[in-house]
């Protein structure tokens, strides 16, 4: 028999607005977007799009539109060259926790983040910062191959 | 990017009472010796290049070079030997545990093939013999009953092991496999070393009893003693044969070296004496030998190795030296126009390095107490240790002038000098700040929290003080009293290093939370942050001359160089500059940057623009 509900109980309730799963769809397959940061409306209680960034954007301007004391979610598009030389492009998951931000936030975003991260199929890595030495770009690079 | 473009390595690790053990390569003219947990090869005739293995896990005692130089057997206190590639990346080629104890000498076949390696071993073997690459046992040595001091290989066919130890001793083995064949007790001391000569016919054993004597190689027999005329007042601690086999070189307790000729009777007749230059206290005592080529190369209770020529005895022998302890600071000085790096270790040993030639001398003091703060501008040095008092030295050269010490009233945990103006010295204490005109106390103030750095600014106007709380105090100084102007917060660790920039328009701080933080100093505001790139704890802060980069070192032995006007994340890294962490950083001039750390090593290093 076959379990439909995945067994983490930790979920916090926060509804997903349907422009965060359209947003991202356009990022994965028509390649508008360099990166998406979602903030959480505790009022609508849900997940709302913050911020997009063009697909000229580089990833110091990504660096710069997350918060330094609050949480994040963030997608990024990250291309890049591989060894064999072929051009390949990857989508970063981000979930951004400084540690400077109250605990409330980083409890609500750590809570809210399966829920949040099963809408968004087709992630390939994921990747939780707690301060912007965790996401630097060498990270990334490392990661992705 | 960085470059590492010179190491004044640390000197051979001594001990009162006990030779040391340097070995050589005749091939490429180099020696191996070790300090800490570091192995440093180095080339006789290109003193600034020294390479550093450090991949011991305990203190290690010995290095060899393989016969074949391709290979270096290195042995530590817990008995392992590591066996390494010499070249390219040093991989591993095995690794032993061979004793129980201490290794305390070691040595290759000349097939290198196998090794000896003697040592303490707790009550089970002394001494192991096995096959380099499987480890296997060669023979089994009895023989001994307390540590066994030193170990050679016979280098020619029939192979032949001899040992020697504290139990006054010297076994003969046969093999392999190797089996006991003879012992000798002609020693009334503790034998420190026995060798063999490169053609094998001889060997010589020398002892804390003042005398060496000369066996045959082949049988293990007595054939005779160096001469006890002038011979060594000490004890003799370790001795190297001349590549012709005709000479020997021995070291001894007495300050003194001496060459002797062996004559085919097996009697050896004193050739010469070399007195080290030295002030002829402890430290000349002199521990360890080597005969390579045309050097002769002897080290010296205090680390300093001096070489002889061994065809021309009239020719003065060159002699340098470097640090034995872990350096804790670094200062870069302009002294009669020449740039002067000047570093000090806990010992309370200060050393001068001059960028392009290396060692320049120790600076001798008057007063050689230990050392825990160091500050220096124009011709004078400001010192403190481990009491209450603050020393402030004129400098001249490498000598020291007479001074008086201050006293601060409690241990002085950081001292700073105001560039601009080398008269005022502020020290921070555990409970407050004394600042320091001159060779006075100007005022002592008690503040509130606990202290644990501070900066003056380079015109003596501002003063800033970290407390172990993460909080930066800032005041400004009136004639003797400080009036509290702003109190910053954005650390979340204890502070430990504060400076100002040259042009004193920034300033930096560091915490022991591994970040550090660039402000403007008239507007108090966050110049550069997100400096979060190192995993340890910060020790040290350096700023360029132009004032615009700015260099981090810490614990976890790397040195980051950020720009001020560029986002941190690009920065340039420098991994595993120091083994056991970085303490001292100053940059000579806008593109060399020099670290010190606790591996007692000093490295210069090219920054090249990206």
């Amino acid at each position: 028999m076959a379990f439909l509900r995945s067994y983490s109980n930790a979920s916090s309730g926060m509804g997903v607005a349907d422009d965060c799963k359209h947003i991202f769809l356009e990022l994965q397959r028509k390649k508008t977007h360099r990166y998406v940061v979602f903030k959480i409306d505790e009022k609508r209680k849900e997940v709302i799009v913050e911020k997009i960034g063009g697909a000229t954007e580089s990833y110091d301007d990504f660096m710069a539109s997350l918060p330094e004391n609050d949480c994040r979610y963030a997608i990024y598009d990250f291309d890049f060259v591989t060894e064999e030389n072929c051009q390949k492009s990857k989508i970063f998951f981000i979930a951004w926790s400084p540690s400077v931000s109250r605990i409330r936030a980083k409890m609500l975003y750590a809570a809210s983040k399966d829920q949040f991260r099963r809408e968004l199929d087709g992630v390939h890595y994921e990747l939780q910062a707690t301060d912007p030495s965790e996401m630097d770009l060498e990270i990334l690079r490392e990661r992705a191959h | 990017m960085a470059q590492l473009s010179e190491t004044y390595a640390c000197v051979p690790a001594t001990e009162r009472g006990r030779g040391i053990l340097i070995a050589g390569d005749a091939r490429s003219d180099s020696i191996a010796y070790c300090n800490g947990r570091s192995v440093i090869i180095r080339r006789l005739d290109a003193p600034l290049e020294a390479t550093i293995y450090g991949e011991h896990a305990y203190q290690v005692t010995v290095a060899r070079f393989s016969p074949n130089g391709e290979w270096v057997a290195s042995a530590d206190v817990s008995g392992t030997v590591r066996i390494w590639g010499r070249h390219g990346d040093r991989a591993l080629k095995n690794e032993f545990r061979v004793l129980s104890g201490r290794v305390d000498d070691l040595q290759w076949s000349p097939d290198g093939l196998r090794i000896v390696a003697c040592g303490d071993g707790k009550g089970k073997s002394f001494v192991r013999a096995f096959m380099w690459d499987s480890g296997t046992n060669v023979g089994e040595f009895d023989g001994h009953s307390r540590r066994v001091l030193s170990c050679a290989f016979k280098p020619t066919r029939p192979f032949r092991i001899v040992t020697c130890g504290e139990d006054f001793l010297v076994n003969f083995y046969e093999g392999p496999p190797f089996k006991f064949k003879l012992s000798q007790r002609e020693h009334s001391n503790f034998v420190n070393c026995a060798r063999f000569s490169p053609d094998g016919s001889k060997f010589i054993t020398v002892s804390s009893d003042k005398k060496g004597i000369l066996y045959d190689g082949k049988t293990g027999e007595k054939i005779g003693e160096l001469s006890t005329q002038d011979g060594h007042k000490g004890s003799i601690y370790a001795v190297s044969w001349s590549p012709d086999s005709k000479q020997v070189l021995t070291v001894s307790a007495d300050k003194t070296a001496k060459v002797w000729d062996i004559i085919e009777d097996g009697c050896g007749k004193l050739r010469r004496t070399l007195a080290s230059p030295g002030s002829g206290g402890v430290d000349d005592m002199l521990v360890s030998c080597l005969w390579q080529n045309d050097h002769l190369v002897t080290v010296s209770l205090g680390g300093t190795m001096t070489i002889f020529s061994a065809s021309d005895p009239n020719k003065s022998p060159v002699s340098f030296s470097g640090h034995m302890k872990s350096i804790t600071s670094l200062v870069c000085l302009l002294q009669s126009g020449q740039n002067v790096i000047l570093s000090s270790s806990y010992d309370g040993i200060i050393t001068r390095w001059i960028q392009g030639i290396g060692y320049a001398g120790k600076l001798v003091r008057k007063d050689s107490t230990q050392i825990k703060c160091f500050a220096a501008a124009e011709e004078e040095i400001i010192t403190s240790g481990f009491d209450n008092k603050v020393w402030r030295v004129p400098v001249n050269g490498d000598q020291c002038g007479d001074s008086q010490p201050v006293d601060v009233g409690s241990q002085p945990m950081g001292l700073t000098v105001a560039a601009q103006t080398p008269e005022l010295a502020i020290v921070s204490t555990d409970s407050g700040v004394v600042l320091l005109q001159g060779p006075k106390v100007v005022s002592q103030i008690k503040l509130g929290y606990a202290v644990t750095t501070s900066a003056i600014s380079p015109d003596g106007n501002e003063v800033i003080v970290g407390g172990q709380d993460g909080k930066l105090h800032i005041y400004s100084v009136n004639g003797d009293t400080l009036t509290e102007e702003a109190v910053l917060e954005k650390h979340r660790g204890t502070i430990t290093a504060i400076c100002y920039s040259p042009d004193a328009s920034l300033f930096t701080s560091a915490d022991a939370n591994r970040e550090a933080v660039v402000w403007d100093r008239i507007s108090r505001e966050v110049k550069l942050k997100n400096m979060l790139y190192h995993t340890a704890r910060i020790n040290c802060l350096a700023w360029s001359p132009d004032s615009h980069l700015i260099a981090t070192g810490s614990l976890d032995t790397s040195v980051i160089v950020y720009e001020v006007d560029k986002p941190a994340s690009s920065r340039i890294t420098i991994k595993g500059a120091h083994l056991g962490g970085v303490y001292g950083l100053a940059f000579i001039d806008q593109n060399s940057l020099v670290s010190a750390g606790e591996d007692a090593c000093v490295r210069v290093w090219k920054l090249l623009p990206q």
